[in-house]
């Protein structure tokens, strides 16, 4: 018996008269028979920690990324002087028809967003007027926040992190950075986490839960990014089961009156990790302190 | 529906196995960078297949080209990607430690369930070179499927009662 039927028998490849010689060399061959059900575990085992992925549902984006049309050149640039809408002879004469339903699809959807804004704008004045005559308790303009500082950081995280301009003020302007923040959040340290392979590339002020909130963005070789979230803790934000996403961990901690979190598509043991060092490093004396 | 509409239906339909796919074959690397190969691979496929560099008959022949697409671009995207952490399940360090040319093969037959003739197209390799990648990612893999715990070395301590967790 080769090793190969052994591989072939294991991964389902045999018709049922060699299943059948195999099976019965297996019966009187115990060393091969232990190496089939090792290999029949590894299998079992890879099922097991990936199936679950498979019933994930993936975003809309990633299911039609085949039907995407990408800015990205197709070929080498034309050097003709000619204007080219597109490269030559690459394009189809015509316009397919589901090209021309896609797009009066995302008409479609782009009018509709239009008239919800439109709606969400006209409502928002109306509360305004309706707010400026009859003045409402300060108890109603609280409950209107029910958030925390991590789903405050998740919600900064999924808006800024994949943007083209994910930092207002990118790192090499060090002093500047710390100046914004530290006048705008009260607080201005930038933790080194190179350590852990993660790339500061700036920082930005973002909207907190009760005061403005500084938010990093560092950057794995991987093109992996993990936010620093922070701001000044206030008693009355209670902490929530906050849920940051599939795939991303957070990580929050109190430290010199600030609330920091942590945040990226890390394990959580990376992120433990990483938040540890942080941590570390937003409690050592600022220079010249 | 038109042949091409309905290719393009079935890659949709297969992108859940396309992310599985990717996820293993990052072995640690990450959902968002796994997700990103599948995307640029996906996106990739779609513009070759408008520009009739490649015109798959059906929705299983899309289906292979894909798989091919994400493995090239994972070739060169997870090669300097960090290990799983210490608390990723054995058999995804086991993976980690394979070359990413065994351990596509491995993924390839062991979790998508293709025959060695189509992993041999998917991978761009002999029939007898992709069993030869079989062999060697089974043998190296054969401590990892029994293992229920990470080696203590590979487990550091943590002393960080003060950090809450969000998952």
């Amino acid at each position: 018996m080769e090793e190969a039927d052994l591989h072939a028998f294991v991964d389902g490849l045999l018709d049922p008269q060699q299943r059948r010689q195999v099976e019965e060399h297996l019966l009187t061959h115990p060393e091969d028979a232990a190496l089939v059900e090792n290999w029949r575990r590894q299998n079992a085992a890879l099922r097991a920690v990936y199936e679950p992925i498979a019933r994930e549902t993936p975003a809309p984006s990633l299911r039609s990324a085949a039907a995407q049309v990408t800015s990205q050149p197709q070929g080498p640039a034309i050097e003709t002087g000619a204007t080219h809408w597109g490269r030559p002879g690459v394009l189809p004469r015509m316009r397919r028809r589901e090209d021309v339903l896609a797009q009066q699809r995302r008409q479609a959807i782009f009018a509709s967003v239009l008239a919800v804004l439109a709606v969400a704008a006209v409502a928002a004045l109306a509360t305004f007027i309706f707010a400026g005559r009859h003045e409402s308790s300060p108890s109603q303009s609280v409950m209107s926040v029910p958030q925390g500082y991590v789903s405050r950081a998740g919600l900064t995280y999924a808006t800024y992190i994949s943007d083209v301009h994910a930092v207002e003020i990118d790192a090499s302007r060090h002093d500047e950075l710390m100046s914004w923040l530290k006048s705008r959040v009260g607080f201005a340290k930038l933790p080194d986490l190179s350590a852990h392979g993660l790339r500061l590339l700036g920082g930005r002020v973002a909207p907190g839960v009760a005061a403005p909130a500084g938010f990093l963005v560092y950057e794995r070789a991987d093109g992996g990014r993990v936010g620093l979230y922070f701001e000044r803790a206030t008693a009355s934000v209670s902490q929530q089961n906050a849920k940051v996403g599939i795939g991303i961990a957070a990580i929050e901690w109190r430290a010199a009156d600030f609330a920091f979190v942590l945040i990226g598509p890390l394990s959580v043991d990376e992120m433990q990790s990483v938040a540890e060092s942080a941590a570390a490093r937003v409690n050592l004396p600022a220079p010249g302190q | 529906m038109t042949k091409s509409a309905d290719i393009l239906d079935g890659l949709s339909e297969a992108t859940p196995a396309f992310r599985r796919y990717a996820r293993a074959l990052g072995a640690g690397a990450g959902l968002v960078v796994a997700d990103g190969v599948v995307q640029a691979a996906l996106q990739g496929l779609g513009a070759r297949m408008r520009a009739r560099e490649i015109c798959p008959t059906d929705r299983e022949a899309a289906r292979v080209e894909a798989y091919a697409a994400i493995t090239a671009l994972a070739a060169r995207k997870f090669i300097a990607t960090p290990g799983p952490g210490p608390r990723q399940p054995p058999i995804v360090h086991g993976l980690s430690r394979l070359h990413v040319d065994d351990r596509a093969v491995l993924l390839l037959i062991c979790l998508e369930g293709f025959g060695y003739e189509t992993v041999a197209r998917i991978v761009g390799a002999s029939r007898e070179s992709v069993f030869v990648r079989l062999q060697r990612a089974r043998l190296a893999m054969a401590d990892w499927a029994d293992m229920t715990n990470i080696p203590a070395e590979m487990s550091p301590t943590r002393n960080s009662a003060h950090l809450r967790v969000v998952k």
